[in-house]
């Protein structure tokens, strides 16, 4: 696929980490950044598909390594962080993608629910995010690109701790954006609509059930997952450098918002 | 990875400032390059640049608010170098007046240029793009029209329309596999700016006002157009990237 430009190696020297890389848009997001030449760290809870992950891309001669560990818990992301930090230096670029969700009514969502929701989501791009700011500070230079959702744009039915999550990404964004301005760090945030992923797959019940759904979707369809990595990767890049507390709607047309 | 390879882009006032800006970092990237501009020499000038880079280039000179001079012109550059894949609304005009002291004249010829004009090359591409089931849009809008500055009336609400066209048209020609998407360029420091404000001015503002401190280069609004532009936002319709350091973030 052409995405605009020619971007071989464009990230040479830069550190990346990518927070729930191992499967889905997360190993996506790392593979075009280790493409374009940055030096990439595959964080995942799941250990060993995040090692395989990182041993696939070395294999098409990325520098890349896996570290696993939950975001939402203050001593992993230490661990992963400082480890990455040993193998290859600072975090440049900080993508924070691990996200889960849970759909169910208000009534059935638990406590444990709606907390284990935000811990990923929210709480663990804050941790990450606090836990490399220092070295993006001390380099003046830093780009930090978030997930959210169409969903923490518009909402949706059933899915309240997801939506209330990706909606406080929003507000972490512009916050930071805000605030680590003054050192030359980018805080971008990128909204995917609905993507073929494993996820989604589960959550509509089979391709059949993401067929319809995409009956609904301007462009007549959902995206393929590097659809939504060269929307990070743009925003990882120094293409973006004047673009700073944006959100960037990747959704075929499904929520149109932008003022 | 060369982006947009062989690709035919029509740029309109592309003379001059950020409008020759997206024509060299376009063509750079592979594109053709129909140089669109109300003025013969600047526009002849930028079409040296699209051919010193080994690009395709096509001047067409004409006034984008003339709606069947811009339609003809198209179709001439259509014979010189193919069917446009993705059109940049870029030709606007500006001038700072306090609103009690606009005239109808002046408030007309505004939104002719920045609204009209957008309105007319649209058209002029569109049966094309229908044809072929693919093509771009990028539409240049500005933070004024997002967030409003004072003694700019009509511009401001010629870029906030320039919001709606890109919407508006997002939906529309989704069917057509058409995206439709916007830049908002904030303060940006073009070659007028730096001639209004003189740098000493433009780094005052910038230190009091902008988050990351400084202005934009033409470049910084160019790379957006390209990303627009090429399949990297294949997914991406409707929606608007500001350019602005931080200055205006309004986006949810």
């Amino acid at each position: 696929m052409m995405d605009g430009g020619t971007h071989d190696r464009q990230l040479a020297g830069r550190v990346a980490l990518v927070t729930g890389a191992a499967r889905g848009m997360g190993y996506h997001h790392a593979r075009l950044l280790a493409e374009r030449g940055a030096k990439v760290v595959l964080q995942d809870i799941e250990a060993e598909v995040a090692s395989k992950a990182a041993e696939d891309l070395r294999a098409a001669g990325g520098a890349v390594i896996a570290v696993s560990g939950d975001v939402g818990d203050e001593e992993d992301v230490e661990r992963n962080v400082a480890a990455a930090e040993a193998e290859f230096g600072p975090v440049s670029i900080l993508v924070n993608n691990a996200g889960i969700g849970k759909s169910g009514k208000t009534e059935e969502t638990t406590e444990a629910i709606f907390d284990r929701v935000f811990n990923v989501n929210l709480r663990g791009t804050f941790l990450m995010t606090r836990r490399v700011v220092a070295g993006m500070k001390a380099a003046r230079y830093g780009k930090i690109v978030n997930i959210s959702s169409r969903f923490g744009q518009v909402g949706a039915a059933y899915s309240i701790a997801y939506c209330a999550s990706k909606s406080g990404v929003h507000g972490l964004t512009k916050a930071w954006a805000k605030e680590f301005a003054p050192w030359n760090i980018c805080v971008n945030c990128v909204a995917p609509g609905g993507v073929w992923t494993e996820m989604g797959l589960e959550e509509h019940g089979g391709a059949e059930g993401i067929r319809r759904v995409e009956q609904t979707v301007p462009l007549k369809r959902w995206a393929q997952p590097e659809e939504i990595g060269y929307a990070v990767a743009f925003l990882a890049s120094p293409e973006s450098d004047f673009i700073t507390g944006q959100v960037l709607p990747a959704n075929g047309g499904a929520t149109i918002t932008g003022i | 990875m060369a982006g947009l390879d062989g690709r035919v882009v029509l740029v309109t006032g592309a003379g001059a400032g950020m409008g020759r800006s997206h024509a060299q970092i376009l063509a750079a990237r592979g594109a053709d390059i129909v140089v669109q501009d109300i003025g013969e020499p600047s526009a002849r000038e930028t079409a040296e640049m699209v051919l010193s880079a080994g690009r395709r280039a096509h001047v067409a000179v004409c006034d984008v608010s003339d709606g069947e001079a811009l339609t003809a012109a198209i179709e001439e550059a259509v014979v010189a170098l193919g069917p446009i894949d993705v059109l940049v609304n870029n030709a606007g005009i500006h001038a700072l007046t306090p609103f009690d002291e606009i005239e109808e004249a002046e408030f007309d010829r505004i939104f002719a240029v920045n609204v009209a004009g957008s309105f007319n090359a649209a058209k002029a591409v569109l049966p094309g793009m229908k044809a072929r089931c693919r093509g771009a849009i990028v539409n240049v809008a500005s933070t004024s029209g997002q967030i409003g500055t004072p003694n700019d009336t009509h511009y401001c609400a010629s870029k906030g329309a320039i919001l709606g066209l890109t919407k508006a048209w997002a939906k529309e020609l989704a069917p057509w596999s058409i995206r439709v998407n916007a830049v908002s360029p904030g303060p940006i420091a073009t070659e007028m700016t730096v001639r209004n404000r003189g740098w000493e001015g433009i780094r005052e503002r910038a230190e009091k006002e902008i988050p990351l401190r400084r202005y934009g280069m033409p470049e910084d609004v160019s790379h957006a157009v390209a990303f627009l532009a090429g399949d990297g936002a294949s997914f991406v319709t409707g929606q608007v990237i500001t350019l602005a350091g931080g200055l205006a973030i309004v986006g949810i």
